[in-house]
């Protein structure tokens, strides 16, 4: 209750403040009073700030001859008239018969105010969030402050440093304080300030820093020169830190793109010798059910390949139900591409076994055909599909950002390659798959429907780069050469892993990944780190051309 | 059940020109070049159809290339579009320096050079002034790339599919190179509005028709050149190499330096179809040297009738016409139509266009066999004979 | 005593933990004939690609050449330089071109140079022919000389492997089952044409078919490999009475 009526008397305060304001003689003695409000929590004061500057602030001239500050709102009826606010506590204004008066605004005299007002308004503004309980707005607003470096802004920071409790809040408080203490007349407490920001080695204080390590070397102080020297240096190797940490990061989830995408190509290879070129289109039959089931969760998709238009309705779904595509998307995906392959295994690859140089070109005419396919369904331009909200924030651990899509991706590769292992070495089909790889014609003879088993791991590995397509859908968009991008990749990983070995394929999906990414970093140059890789790639098979795990075999050839 | 084995295994290597072939290849080579430049000259023929027509020679050679490679060493490379390309951007090189300052900027130098910010020309460009020199480095530097990487590539017994794979990502590696501004070859518009080559105008009807028939002649030259190969012991290695390479190993031949050596002539074929496509087309940028351009040639090869050389010839000629009626024709429906020929053909067809006439002659045959009800125990050893 | 034409000693190979061949040590003297027995898995073929370059031993040393002044170690050339030494081998599933025809195999395996350039502007001199044509009529293969490799039964590649072979006039001959697909009058001329051919020519043969190892193996002597190393080595009678050996094939096979 005290609380209560205490927040109302402050309310009152800062409402009488902003009349007297409004009602005072000269610009200087109003720009004091508006200072006056500044650190004070009132909801109210930005709003009666923002109505003054544009214009919606007026003097009521009341039958009783005082002049009233009044706020016009709401819309107005139709003879241009407007509810109007009493300024020193927000209630309606009254006429004589205590009806509410609508008022009309160009009949009243607006309050003016100065550019020097409008300036002072804003910092009031902006240091009212230095109370605001929302943790993210206060950020903003100290770092605001920090950045700005007024040393009259000092003691309200530290006001604020003595009552902040959130961590976060208090390092960017700190940061801001040191930031703004490097303006500060005395050497000494430029030191410190100094010393304080090579201790939180921010980022964000990067650049100050160094315009503050020029000023000290243009005015050749060695002690100053020193510290700033030294708060640089802890800010890069932190910058580095932060820098390689994302690096590896990347590469991890691109990595598991190409690992996912690779384990189908690699064991489809390893079993029957074939070589997928469709196997990107795969992934984009992944990633283009993704966005159909989007669309299908959402408002429909209208189609018209060939001519035909028609249009899929749409469930209308919001909030978690629309939310929850992605879950559904993710087996549909793996289904969609499971299905393709199995189609083009039983229509083109079965008859291309062993004939690996045939099968690659054959695949290829697959792939053109596919391609043509999702242009003509789905248009030459890429689509676009949205992430749902769980998979759209990202964490900061020490500045590092890390993408929920790229650490959901990371984890369902992890995942994947626990089942697909699974599948291989515990289930009986794992044990078909296996003895057939090893040795289609005995298998045969053995009984195994070989044909069958083909069927099902093409469709294995077809559905794996389905989900794959899926993963792609959350971090980029979705166009008819999806695939084509990462093809090259995958054949690379495949090579490198050797072929149908599920360790290899991981150690070189992980090891191409990040190589790649890391080689962006360093030569700030996507295309010559990917010739690079490709380079290093040649290499590595000068000294196992077998790839890292390689079956070896005692048949002439 | 062995009439059938000794018809898909009766294809003898020709060792010397049949009669019959050297006849056709004959006809072929007096309507090329010079019938249809003279019905050209007397405009029976479009300039157009002639330029079209000297495009589809230039692919042909590609064609040769990676027939040489696939059909003769089991070798499929996807980087022959590299070649093709590097050699057409040396040529380039040279039209860009005879361009002058004819160029839109009207500087001495070429215009995206000048529009990448430069005033002098880089000193690699220098040297490209010289036809001579231009032309040297068409023929060596696709014969050195092909060497280094085959080198590397042989050495460590690379095969098969995984020699697809890294030639794919070598023209793939090449191509984003090449679509860089910084290399200063041109970036994603390459070389384009040539004036002058060797003081005729590139444009001008008549050089057209010479370049045509210099390209035929080239074609000719190499045919017979291949034709020559194939008959050599080289030619059996070659094959020895494709069909059992551990046996020709073990019998003594490095066969490591026999691939090495087909890899780098037809690096050298290759390049030197670019170098007669670029003048012809007026154009040439790194989407030439995709790994899908790459495959199309390998397509072109497998319609026509790989291990072949007449083979290649035919596919590059009967597809890319096939592809500029039905690029115009269904804009929409070509690429389905191409990737479904594609399959068919490897499926169905695995000899190719060429070997149509030998199998409707087996099947005739068998056909006369069966209805004249002879003996069952010579069949195989008769089809083999016909065959061959 | 004269110095081996071929000295295998202390090697070993493993493959993938597997010990293939264990401290084997192998002497063969110039123009003998040695027959190598042992069941299944003792490690015979991997002792030809040890010889041949198509595998490196991890220890041990492989040494060619009867003259003790100048031997060659065959650890460090690979499959094509062991072979211009003089070292020739038959496979064991047979392997020919199967696209060339018979004539052009013989061809390919003829001695002589083969560099690139030099097979670019070979050709084949009148003696080459006479010997070719000889070598068609040992195999007998002479009316079937146009014919693709590929079309030839079983045994009839075989015979013309072993031509191949033939045609490399080499110093060292490695035959991997010789007799495997033939006839039991085929097997019986391969037989005496490896007889004939010893003396001029050293020769290892690997075989199973015992009939045909008694056949061979009556003047020279025979090896028993076992578990990757020398079981025993002598004459074949001495050998088929050895208690050892007739525990290590009764445990698997019995001997014929």
């Amino acid at each position: 209750m005290a609380l209560l009526s205490g927040f109302a008397h402050a309310s009152e305060l800062a409402r009488g403040t902003i009349v007297r304001a409004v009602l005072a003689d000269s610009p200087a003695q109003q720009r004091d009073l508006i200072v006056s409000l500044a650190g004070q929590g009132d909801p109210a004061i930005p709003t009666l700030l923002e109505a003054w500057r544009k214009d919606s602030l007026f003097l009521y001239d009341a039958p009783d001859g005082t002049r009233v500050p009044i706020q016009l709102v709401h819309a107005k009826d139709s003879a241009d008239a407007q509810e109007a606010l009493r300024v020193a506590d927000g209630l309606p204004l009254l006429d004589a018969s205590g009806l509410p008066l609508r008022l009309v605004g160009a009949d009243l005299t607006p309050v003016e105010h100065t550019s020097a007002l409008r300036r002072a308004m804003k910092s009031v503004v902006d240091l009212l969030d230095l109370a605001s309980p929302d943790t993210e707005k206060r950020i903003r607003a100290i770092q605001t402050l920090g950045f700005a470096q007024e040393p009259d802004k000092l003691p309200l920071l530290e006001k604020r440093l003595a009552t902040e409790t959130d961590p976060s809040v208090h390092t960017v408080l700190r940061e801001a304080i040191a930031l703004i203490g490097l303006k500060a007349p005395t050497a000494g407490a430029k030191l410190a300030a100094l010393a304080e920001l090579r201790e939180l080695h921010t980022l964000a204080s990067s650049d100050l820093v160094k315009l503050a390590l020029k000023d000290a070397e243009a005015a050749q102080d060695s002690a100053l020169i020193d510290a700033a020297h030294s708060a640089v240096i802890a800010i890069e190797t932190h910058r580095s830190t932060v820098n390689f940490l994302g690096t590896l990061f990347r590469g991890a989830s691109l990595g598991s793109i190409l690992l996912v995408v690779a384990l189908g190509l690699s064991i489809t290879f390893g079993l029957m010798g074939v070589i997928n070129m469709a196997h990107g289109e795969m992934i984009a039959v992944g990633a283009y059910t993704t966005y159909v089931v989007q669309n299908l969760f959402g408002e429909g998709l209208s189609l018209s390949p060939f001519g035909v238009s028609f249009t899929l309705p749409g469930l209308h779904a919001t909030g978690w139900g629309y939310q929850s595509y992605f879950a559904v998307a993710l087996p549909m995906s793996f289904l969609a591409a499971a299905l393709v392959g199995i189609a083009l295994e039983r229509t083109v690859i079965q008859f291309l076994y062993r004939r690996p140089l045939e099968s690659l070109l054959a695949t290829w005419g697959v792939s053109l055909v596919l391609q043509q396919l999702f242009r003509l369904v789905f248009g030459a331009n890429n689509v676009q599909v949205s992430s749902p909200a769980f998979l759209s924030g990202h964490w900061t651990i020490n500045e590092i950002l890390l993408g929920w899509n790229r650490v959901f991706v990371i984890g369902f590769a992890g995942l994947i390659v626990l089942g697909v292992w699974l599948v291989l070495t515990r289930t009986s089909l794992g044990l078909l798959i296996r003895a057939v790889m090893q040795n289609r014609g005995m298998a045969s003879c053995m009984g195994v429907r070989t044909q069958r088993v083909n069927m099902l791991t093409f469709g294995l590995g077809s559905g794996l780069a389905g989900l794959a397509g899926a993963f792609l859908s959350q971090i980029g968009n979705v166009g008819p050469s999806l695939g084509q991008n990462y093809i090259v990749d995958c054949f690379m990983t495949v090579v490198v892993g050797g072929v149908g070995n599920i360790g290899g394929t991981v150690l070189s999906a992980f090891g191409i990944g990040m190589t790649d990414q890391a080689l962006q970093q360093i030569l700030l140059n996507p295309v010559l780190g990917k010739i690079l890789v490709l380079v290093a790639i040649i290499l590595f098979l000068q000294w196992r051309p077998a790839g890292l795990f390689a079956t070896r075999s005692r048949s002439l050839d | 059940m062995s009439r059938v084995a000794a018809f898909f295994s009766a294809r003898r290597n020709p060792r010397s020109i049949s009669r019959g072939e050297l006849f056709a290849v004959g006809i072929l080579a007096v309507l090329v070049v010079l019938i249809l430049p003279f019905a050209n000259q007397q405009g029976w023929i479009s300039n157009f159809s002639i330029n079209l027509w000297g495009k589809y020679l230039c692919y042909a050679l590609l064609a040769i290339s990676v027939d040489l490679l696939w059909g003769y060493t089991g070798l499929l490379s996807l980087g022959q579009a590299l070649f093709f390309s590097l050699g057409g951007y040396m040529i380039g090189m040279h039209l860009m320096r005879r361009i002058g300052d004819l160029g839109q900027y009207h500087k001495p130098i070429p215009d995206f050079l000048v529009f990448l910010g430069w005033t002098d020309l880089p000193a690699f460009w220098r040297p490209f002034d010289s036809f001579p020199f231009a032309l040297a480095v068409m023929l060596v530097l696709p014969a050195l790339l092909a060497w280094i990487f085959g080198y590397l590539a042989f050495r460590s017994r690379i095969k098969g599919v995984y020699f697809s794979i890294l030639t794919q990502a070598l023209t793939y590696g090449a191509a984003l190179m090449f679509f860089r501004n910084d290399l200063l070859m041109g970036g994603n518009n390459g070389f384009t509005d040539f004036k002058f080559i060797l003081g005729f105008d590139v444009r001008d009807a008549t050089t057209q028709r010479g370049l045509f028939v210099v390209t035929a002649l080239t074609l000719l030259v190499v045919y017979l050149a291949c034709r020559w190969l194939n008959g050599t012991k080289f030619g059996l290695v070659q094959q020895a190499v494709r069909d059992g390479e551990n046996r020709a190993l073990f019998s003594g031949y490095a066969t490591a330096h026999f691939k090495l050596f087909v890899f780098i002539v037809s690096a050298i074929i290759a390049s030197i179809g670019g170098a007669l496509y670029v003048p012809q087309v007026g154009i040439i940028n790194p989407s030439e040297m995709t790994p899908e351009k790459s495959l199309e040639a390998v397509v072109w090869v497998a319609v026509g009738g790989r291990g072949t050389l007449l083979g290649p010839v035919i596919g590059a000629v009967a597809v890319n016409a096939l592809k500029s009626w039905a690029t115009r024709a269904i804009p929409d429906l070509w690429i389905l139509l191409m990737g479904g020929l594609f399959i068919v053909v490897v499926l169905f067809l695995p000899g190719g266009i060429v070997s149509v006439p030998a199998k409707c002659r087996a099947w005739f045959a068998a056909r006369r066999r069966q209805s004249t009800d002879a003996e069952a125990s010579a069949p195989a050893v008769a089809v083999a004979k016909t065959e061959s | 005593m004269p110095h081996a034409i071929l000295t295998v000693e202390d090697v070993s190979k493993t493959y993938d933990g597997f010990r293939a061949i264990s401290d084997l040590n192998f002497y063969l003297f110039e123009g003998e004939l040695r027959t190598v027995i042992g069941p299944n898995g003792a490690g015979k073929s991997t002792f030809f690609d040890l010889i041949s370059g198509r595998a490196k031993p991890d220890t041990g040393k492989i040494e060619f050449g009867s003259d003790p002044a100048s031997t060659i170690d065959l650890t460090a050339r690979n499959e094509y330089q062991i072979n211009r030494l003089g070292i020739g081998r038959k496979f064991q599933t047979p392997s020919v071109y199967t696209e060339h025809t018979v004539w052009d195999n013989l061809v390919l395996s003829l001695k002589g140079p083969r560099g690139v350039f030099a097979s670019l502007f070979h050709r084949l001199s009148s003696a080459d022919r006479d010997r070719l044509d000889e070598l068609l009529k040992l195999v007998r293969l002479d009316s079937k000389r146009d014919w693709n490799a590929g079309l030839l039964a079983h045994g009839e590649k075989q015979w013309l492997e072993i031509g191949m072979l033939l045609a490399q006039q080499p110093k060292l001959l490695l035959v991997d089952e010789p007799a495997a697909g033939m006839t039991d009058e085929e097997t019986h001329r391969t037989g005496e044409l490896l007889l004939s051919l010893a003396g001029k020519h050293s020769i290892v043969v690997i075989e199973h078919d015992m009939t045909f190892v008694r056949q061979i193996a009556q003047n020279g002597k025979v090896t028993v490999l076992h578990q990757g190393t020398v079981l025993c080595e002598g004459k074949f009678d001495d050998v088929q009475a050895n208690p050892k050996v007739r525990e290590v094939y009764l445990g698997r096979g019995k001997v014929r």
